[in-house]
Parts: C-alpha cells; structure tokens; sequence
C-alpha cells in the first residue's frame, strides 16, 4: 500500500509531462540501460578497491623528505594519561619557579602539504611554543589549559559532550565559541589523537537517505524508511557499524534543496543509490561517516554541487581535506569523487537560460584562480579544464537554476542523462 | 523666522561694511513699510517677479547666449538648489579672493559673512509692499476645513493619551512637537566677501561680472575654478532668484581710491548692466575686494556643508586667514568661526604650461594654430608645445610625409594635415610634461593644516612626484592622521583637487574608493572601524579630470591616478605605521603584567583541579604513576602543594618575565625623543614696507 502511494507519483508525473516539454529527455535511454553502466561502475569501483586495499599506503610507506605528523584513534584511558603525564611535567615546572609552556604543532597553512600519492592534505611538523608568561600567548595558553581540563573529566566519567556544551561551560574565560573550537584542535594536535578520541562531537549536520542500513548505537537503521528528512548522520562515527547496502552509488548533493528533491522523488528506487547531503561544508561527522561507506561498501562516490568555485571547494574538502583538520585527513578524506555537475560546461551543453546564471563576483573570480593553483584540482586535467572555463566565462550557476526547465528537471532528466552519458570527471 | 523686533540686530551688524553709510534708494523704504506690519512670512504673498520676462518668439531661430545657456543649466555649475546654490556662491567667492591674494603673494586674509534676510525686509529691499492675503484658498499652506477636521482629531487623541499616560504616572514626553506645516517659502541670504588681494582695475569690472565664459584664467594652468564662472554664476542666480544686483567695491595696490560697482547682468545679451560705477575715496590703505550679493538660498540643510568646506578649506590653506561669520535675526543661531593662519610659507603660483603633444585634439591644434604668432611650422611645434626640442621637431616634420615642410607658413594647413599631425601626435613618443608648472599644496602646508584643524594625535603627510595622465601632468599628495578633536571614528575623507575641498558624491570618488577598498588598514595597525582616522588627499593638475556634471569628484577609472592615491596612503600608513608599533609596544609594556596575572587564577586553578583528580585516582589505586609524580601528588593530597603555592609561584615567574623584558625594553628603546615640531609666530608689528620680485618658482622680497 505505502509502496504504491510512493511511486504513484513518478509515474504519473512521467505520462502528463509531455517530452517536448523537459529539453533533452528524448535522448534519455530506458532506465534498464542505465543502469547497466551504472554497475559497470560499481564493479569498476569496487575491483579498484579490493585491489588497493591490499595495499593502503599511509604516510609511513612513502619516506617523505618532509617529516609529516599524523593523529590516530587513541582510547580513553590512553588520552587521559597523555594529559595527566603533560600536566604533571607543568606543575613540576610551576613548582620549579619556570611557569609553563605548549608545544603546540602549527596548524597554519604553510605548515600543510599536499600529497599526491595520498591525494590529500597532511601536517607538517613544525611547532609553536605558547608559553604562559607572554603577552601574546598567555591567554591561549589559559584556555588550552582549560580545556584540558574539561576534556581530563570527560575522560573521568567516559561521556560524550558537543563542542557547544564545552564552550559554555567557561564562557567568561571562552569569550566565543570559535575560540575553544581553535583550542580543541590544537589539543588534538598536541595529544596526538584525533578530536573523536576527545570525546567532543559537533551536533549533527549531515544527513543521509536511500539504500542503506547500518547499526547506530545498537539500534538498525534503514535509511529507506526514514521519512523525506533522512537519517541524521550520528557524530559519533564509532556508534555506528554493520553497514548494508545494495546501492550502485553514493550521490553527495551540495545543497539541501536538491537533496530534497532527490529524496521526495525516490531517486534511490529508480538509480539504487544513498543519498548524502552536509548542507554546505561537510562537518567532521559526515566526513567520517563518507568515508566508512566508502570503505565499507566499496561504491563509487558522485557529486552533486553548484557550479561555482566554493562547490568545487566543497568537493576537495570531502576528498582531501580541510586545512583546518589536516592533522587528521586520514581519516576524513574520501578519495576518488566523481564530480557530475553542475560543470561550467553544462550551462551550455543544457542550455540554462541567461536568467539562471549569476555573474560571478570579483571574489569568486579570486577564489576560482586560487584553487586553479591547488595540487588537488591540478592532477585531474578534466577539472582544470572546467574551472578555467568558468574563470573565463565569469558565469555561476546553483543547481536550482535547473528549476527553470521545472522542479523535477533534476530528477527526470539531469541526472539520469549524465548518468547515462557516463559525463563524470 | 523673521520678526520685526529682532531686525534692528542686523542693522547694527550691518554697519562692518563700509559702504553702509550710502544705501541703494530703495533701501530706505525698508523701515517705514515692514516695522508695522505683524505678519509673519509664511502669510505674505509668494508671487512676485523673479527675472524680466523676456520676449517670446516661438517659431523663430533663436540664439542662445553662454548667460543664457548657464542660467538653463545652472545645475552643472553647482546652482542645483537654492541650498546648493549658497554653499556653491560661497565657494565661488571665497576661492576668488585666494587666487587673487595669491597672485600679489600677499598672504589672503578672507572675510565671508552670510547674512539671513528675512521675507518682508527682502521685500522692502526691493521695494515691494508686504500683502495681506485676501484668498485664503489660493495659497498652497491654506488648511481646508476637512484637514483641519483631521489634524484637530489626531491632536484630541495625542492629549488623551498624554492625559492618560500622566494620570498612570509614565513620564511625559512632553508636547509632541507639531511638525511646522512644509513650508516652499523661499529664504534670502546676502553674501559678502573681502579679501586682500589684488583688486580689479576700475574700467575692467562690469566686463569681468556681468560677461559670461570671460575671464583671466583661461589656458592651460592649475587653477582652483571649475569652468571660469566664478562670481558670475552667482550673478546669475542672484538675478534669477531675487533680481537685484551685486555690489562690488575693489582697490588696487597703487589706486589712491576703491572702485565701487553696481551692476546685473543681462542674460539674454550677456552684457552687464550698470546700476552705478563711480570711484570713492580709499580710507585706509586697503586693497582688494569686496563683493556683497543677495540669493536665495537655504541655510538650514547646507549649513554643515557649507561650515565643513570652510574647514578643510583652512586644512588645504593654512597661510590663510579666514573668518566665517552667519547672521540672523535669532542670536544663538549665529555663528562666527575664524581660522587662524599658521605659517605664512605659500606655495608658487602656478605658471601657465604650454600643451603636451599627447593631451591636444583637433580642435585645439586648430585654435592654437590661429593664435599663434609663429610665421612657420618647425617654429610652431618648437615653441606652442612642451617637451619638443628643436632636433624633434624636425624628426616630427620629416615624419608628417612629403606634403610638410619645415618652413611651410603654418597657417596655411590644410585641415586634412592638421589631421595628420594630430594622428603622429597621437602616436609618437614624447617625454612626459614635468610638474613644474604644477603648484601643490606642499607637505608642510598640509602637515599644517591638518594639525591646525584637526589636533590629530599623529600625523604623516607624503608628497609624491608628478606623473602623468594623457599628457597632463599631476601631483598626489597625502595626509593620514589618527585621533583629533570633532572627527568620527571610521575613515573621514577629505578630498582636494586643485587645491580647493570637494565636498559632494564622495561615494564614486576615487579616493574614497581606494581608501576604503584598496587599503588594508590592519596591516598599518589602524583599526578602520574603531580608530578616528582622517585621509586627506590632495591632488593638483593642469587638468582634473572630473566626473559628473557638478564635477564633484574624480573618476576611478584613471588608473595612473588611482596608483598613485594608493601609493600616497600607503607612505602615509607605513610612516604611521612604526609610531604606532612604538605606542602599542609601550602600551604593551605597562599593561603586561596586568594581563598575566589576570589569567593566573584560571590557569592554576585547572591544574591543580585535574592534580587533585589525579590524587583521588591514586588512593583508589586505579593507576600508578612514577616517583617523581607519586611525590607531587602525595604532596597534593596531603595539602602540602595547594592552589595557592601554584599561584604564588607563577606569579612569581611572571614577575621576573616582567622585568626581564621590562629591562630589554628600555635597553632597545634608549632615550625617548620625539621630533620637534616648529612653532609659527607671526610678527608683532603687521606693516612691513617691501617691494616684491615674482617669479614661477620663487618670490624676492627686498625690504625697506
């Protein structure tokens, strides 16, 4: 009954909406046919995967020039030694009339590096030193103190808070949330662990739909069922485990707008699929979580972003880091994403209307020719080639602009074709 | 408003000026006919004539003279609005008489007085009865019975709610002051300006007043008017707006008498006409001029513009002396401001240049070759432009083609070689113009005025060299001040262009734009939002290239301009820059210990929190830990090692921090020495007898 009601919709939808009507749907094949290149690349992905996981470089295999710091999953108990072994040495150095110092490992971007054979972003090792008795210094240092502390009782009483519980809990000496998430990082930094092993979380942000279930603290999940909203992707990524799909691929939507499309048309029955959204820059959450599908189910990975140049940013963030959580892109980075669209060069090939496209500000011209310059845009030809065109032509595009051909463009003709047309780079 | 008894105040005020004592005939009919009458100016009649009509001929080819055309188009002028029009007259005069002073190298002593006349005594000025009016109706204020019925309404609620409000015991804000009905009633304002400066000769001045687009500063030099127009764009709304004449009252130097004129213009001939032209005796030694008008204008609203332009006019001339005076019938609204001078060092006068190759079109090759005086074309080009030499200008020749000949007659071109030469004018190379011909304001002078007008807590000033911009030469210079009495915080921008204020459509400016967008302030340690900073600059040339059509500002799109307005600030900020470093360093210094004491509590506190954390652990045996550490944390649960001893210890490590680098500190910085800054004194007995040499660049003065 309720599968009824959920496909009625599609399929009238097909029949009252005349070809002519959607530019392009005549080119479209039977889904049948589809489909088939969609398994071919499933199994192109998952052979790539096997194949590799036999091997999964680390940082440790390549024997870089410059030496490299990588964090890992430390268990409580360990994370709350390195901090009682760390605070002892401070209070013998207090007693002993010398005050206090961090070494804190720089988190600046001429500490990063970009390694191609890893394609993702690492630290350096170059450190700063925060010493107490310094103008400059002195307030960071009480605030990372601080929060060593705060972390030293969550590791106490094994529990987990939100990054917003530990900023209200000092606000006076915080000042401001941003502050004693800067200081966060750097204890992971400092601790050698990644900021999940502190016990700290980020509210949830990233939501997931389609063909998968998964286990989030003991509970099933099927993503099938949850509603047009989805799943809320859980941030503690340890909860979550026995993932089960038989999904083809996993389709990552910039915006939520699109992704609800996507979900309210039940794209996932016609393409089986899981559909992933962060609502703009991916949080640690769904990064984790990205990469556990990933790795998990070995599946292709495809994206849905806005042709502009912080879409494609959005992309680089999900497949090789954020400079800000280099220390860990190990764990965050999801390799291999195809990007599907919004390309530069389907505003033509689609024909968006004038009205649709926005001319593109001084600052995303600027921002477009930085990123021509990152490593991680210039080792794939097809994505130069794009961004060059969208710098030249100054012309952006939001995946809405496909709304001017009729809400469910996206849905029944869009994406279907560039799936068809194997038009991913 | 205007009331009968406050009048007698201006008539008293009125006494300064010396021709007081010989009022127009018409005048004298202002006492009798408006002391009695009691109506107040929003109840007398708004029509009368405003200009001669002129007569009508519809269908005929007609001509228009440049008075006419001005008096069309007065809004490209700066007449846009009888406020406008105030602030632009004032302008107008005041840059008169500093051009004029500056011609003799006197230093200018300026006298601006703007006085309020009010409805019925304008009237009586120009002899017009005050009307009663009879057709209530007919007047666009009159208040029909239905409005009435509406305002008595709103105003029974207002008193209820007041009634109610007082008998709940809310404070009462008092009557709600009835907003006055929008009244078009026109105000009137006469203008008087005097300087010191060189005066007219006595047969020239009906020719330089009552003629349009006539004038002394034509050619090509720096000069502060905009379009030549000066005085007699006033003229021309005076006689628009209230039809009566202006006066002027002029001595020269070596004149034994003062020239005194009367005289409008006639717009349709434009030619003046003379009212009374007569020669009077000359009391004290003075020279100069005097020019008194009355307009119509609107103080209220461009009462600050007017006031900031006398400002930044005082920034921009500091050897000046001016006094600003308003008068009106209600004492506290007057206002008197007298800027003082500060230096009397004044900058060259501008010379007139001749054109450079690059800058000239077609039409001014043709008007120069009509003008000149050279019989043959290797003359012409030798001597009607700059930078070209003698060899040049045979290359250039031998360049035009077969058809030029050195010693061809220049007046005999035809106009398809005059095309030519413009086209190889166009792309040849030339050196550039140099800037000597240029007359900035020089750093010093701005420097000057900037801590005159301002009292900035820190100044640096920056003076560029000149460059070039389609063959006209230029001159940036720049004055970046923090702090100071009456400036806002955030950016304030004072822009000068040929050494005279601009005050409207800042947005587009290209300063404006370059100081707000081009100028990253964090990295001179300038705060752009919190810090009161003043951005003055100057730009001078023999062409401004001005945009909009009250050439109110200058364009962005100049990019040798806005590079070098962006290289002018940028000196400023690096000289400020270091003071700055120097003043937070010392700030730094007195506040360090403070602020690391202020965080030992927390810091401690955390610690020893997570000690005694530890300690408990230990005693239920969960963990082991080292000697050493057993120690300490043996000593913590025992309460031997306390909050407090941790305190107290890296109190004391702050405080030898403290005076570790205390000491570092004064052994870097060494003895304070500021820079001494000159003081200007001007001298006790004011007549010195001198005879004055002028020359372009510098003037000899032999004293007696």
């Amino acid at each position: 009954m309720a599968d009824k009601r959920k496909r009625r919709r599609p399929a009238d939808d097909s029949d009252s909406e005349s070809d002519s009507k959607l530019p392009f749907k005549s080119k479209l094949k039977p889904d049948s046919t589809i489909l088939q290149t969609l398994k071919t690349l499933k199994d192109s992905a998952t052979a790539a995967a096997s194949s590799s996981s036999t091997k999964p470089l680390t940082l440790s295999d390549l024997n870089l020039s410059t030496a490299c710091r990588e964090v890992t999953d430390l268990s409580l108990s360990s994370v709350q030694s390195s901090i009682e072994s760390l605070i002892l040495s401070f209070a013998h150095s207090i007693l002993a009339g010398n005050g206090f110092s961090f070494s804190v490992p720089s988190r600046s971007s001429a500490n990063q590096l970009y390694v191609p054979e890893l394609d993702r972003i690492v630290l350096k090792d170059k450190t700063a030193v925060r010493p107490f008795a310094n103008v400059s210094t002195v307030r960071k240092a009480t605030v990372t103190t601080r929060i060593l502390q705060l972390i030293h009782q969550l590791c106490l009483k094994s529990i987990h808070v939100t990054k917003r519980d530990l900023f209200y809990t000092d606000v006076k000496l915080f000042q401001d949330q941003t502050q004693s998430d800067a200081v966060l990082d750097d204890v992971s930094c400092i601790l050698g662990c990644t900021r999940s092993s502190l016990n700290v979380v980020a509210a949830e942000k990233g939501v997931v739909v389609g063909r998968l279930i998964f286990s989030d603290n003991g509970d099933m999940i099927d993503c099938t069922k949850m509603g047009m909203g989805g799943k809320a992707i859980p941030p503690n990524i340890d909860r979550v485990g026995d993932m089960q799909s038989d999904a083809l691929f996993i389709l990552l939507v910039e915006k939520d707008a699109a992704y609800m499309r996507l979900a309210e048309d039940r794209f996932y029955n016609r393409f089986p699929c899981i559909i992933v959204t962060a609502k703009g820059q991916p949080d640690v959450a769904t990064r984790l979580f990205m990469r556990k599908m990933k790795t998990e189910l070995k599946l292709p990975v495809i994206a849905l972003v806005d042709s502009d140049p912080y879409g494609l940013k959005i992309l680089s963030v999900y497949g090789c880091g954020s400079k800000n959580m280099s220390y860990d892109s190990a764990n965050l980075t999801t390799p291999d994403i195809k990007w599907l669209g919004i390309r530069p060069s389907d505003l033509d090939k689609y024909k968006i209307p004038e009205q649709c496209r926005l001319p593109m500000t001084e600052q995303d011209i600027k921002t477009g020719k930085d990123l021509l310059e990152e490593d991680f845009v210039k080792k794939n030809p097809g994505w130069v080639e794009e961004l060059s065109l969208m710098v030249k032509s100054k012309q952006k595009a939001e995946i809405q602009a496909l709304s001017s051909f009729g809400f469910q463009y996206l849905t029944e003709v869009y994406l279907p074709l560039k799936l068809q047309q194997k038009d991913w780079l | 408003m205007d009331t009968p008894t406050s009048r007698m105040t201006r008539s008293a005020a009125k006494k300064d000026s010396p021709d007081s004592g010989k009022k127009p005939p018409f005048h004298s009919k202002q006492k009798m006919d408006t002391e009695g009458s009691s109506d107040s100016p929003a109840e007398t009649k708004k029509a009368k004539s405003k200009t001669p009509r002129k007569p009508k001929s519809a269908h005929v080819l007609k001509q228009k003279s440049p008075a006419e055309f001005f008096a069309d188009n007065k809004n490209i002028a700066g007449f846009d609005n009888p406020g406008k029009s105030l602030y632009t007259t004032v302008r107008e005069l005041v840059e008169n008489s500093l051009d004029s002073a500056e011609s003799i190298s006197e230093l200018p002593v300026v006298e601006i007085t703007i006085e309020d006349i009010g409805r019925s005594k304008f009237n009586s000025m120009i002899g017009l009865a005050d009307h009663e009016r009879v057709d209530e109706e007919l007047y666009d204020d009159f208040e029909s019975a239905k409005a009435r019925e509406k305002r008595l309404a709103k105003e029974a609620r207002h008193q209820e709610i007041q009634a109610k409000n007082a008998s709940v015991g809310k404070k009462v804000k008092g009557p709600m002051a009835t907003k006055p009905t929008k009244s078009r009633e026109a105000s009137y304002y006469r203008v008087t300006c005097k300087d010191n400066g060189r005066g007219m000769p006595h047969d020239d001045i009906p020719n330089m007043f009552g003629r349009v687009l006539s004038g002394t500063k034509y050619g090509l030099k720096q000069t502060r008017g905009k379009f030549g127009l000066g005085a007699k764009m006033a003229l021309i709304w005076s006689k628009m707006s209230t039809g009566l004449p202006i006066e002027i009252s002029s001595s020269m130097k070596s004149q034994n008498y003062t020239s005194f004129c009367r005289l409008d213009i006639d717009i349709h001939r434009n030619i003046p006409h003379i009212h009374v032209h007569e020669k009077r005796e000359n009391m004290d030694i003075w020279h100069g001029a005097e020019i008194q008008i009355v307009i119509e204008g609107n103080w209220t609203t461009y009462r600050s513009k007017i006031l900031h332009y006398m400002r930044q006019m005082a920034v921009i001339t500091p050897y000046a002396q001016f006094l600003f005076k308003f008068l009106s019938d209600t004492p506290e609204k007057n206002v008197t401001v007298r800027f003082a001078r500060r230096t009397d060092i004044m900058p060259p006068i501008p010379v007139e240049t001749k054109y450079h190759p690059s800058a000239v079109d077609l039409l001014l090759i043709k008007r120069l070759i009509a003008e000149t005086s050279k019989q043959n074309l290797f003359q012409f080009l030798q001597h009607e432009f700059v930078n070209v030499g003698k060899s040049y200008a045979e290359r250039l020749i031998g360049e035009m083609g077969p058809d030029f000949s050195p010693k061809m007659p220049v007046k005999s071109l035809t106009a398809q070689q005059i095309v030519r030469i413009h086209q190889l004018f166009r792309q040849a190379k030339f050196d550039d113009p140099s800037g000597n011909c240029l007359s900035p304001a020089g750093e010093y002078n701005l420097r000057l005025g900037i801590i005159k007008e301002l009292h900035p807590d820190m100044v640096a000033t920056y003076s560029g060299s000149a460059q070039v911009f389609e063959g006209h030469p230029f001159i940036v210079e720049a004055g970046v001040s923090v702090g100071g009495k009456d400036v806002k915080q955030g950016l304030n921008i004072f822009r000068f262009a040929n050494r005279i204020p601009l005050l409207f459509e800042q947005g587009a400016d290209v300063v404006t734009r370059t100081a707000i967008k081009r100028i990253n302030w964090n990295n001179y340690k300038i705060n752009q939002t919190q810090d009161k900073i003043g951005v003055f600059v100057s730009i001078v040339s023999t062409k401004i290239p001005f945009k909009g059509t009250g050439k109110e500002y200058i364009g962005d799109d100049i990019s040798e301009i806005a590079s070098a307005v962006k290289t002018a600030i940028q000196q400023c900020c690096a000289q400020l820059k270091s003071k700055i470093v120097k003043r937070i360093q010392a700030r730094e210094q007195q506040e360090r210990k403070r602020s690391l004491n202020k965080y030992i509590p927390n810091a401690t506190g955390a610690i020893y929190d997570m000690l005694k954390d530890m300690s408990q652990s230990r005693a239920s045996k969960k963990k082991r830990y080292e000697d050493k550490d057993a120690d300490l944390l043996n000593q913590v649960s025992a309460h031997l090692v306390t909050k407090e001893t941790l305190k107290e210890k890296l109190t004391q490590h702050v405080e030898q921090v403290d005076y570790e680098m205390a000491l570092e500190y004064a052994t870097q910085t060494g003895v304070k020495e500021e820079p001494r800054e000159d003081v200007y004194i001007p001298p006790l007995e004011a007549i010195n007898k001198f005879n004055d040499f002028c020359s372009p660049y510098f003037v000899f003065r032999l004293f007696h």
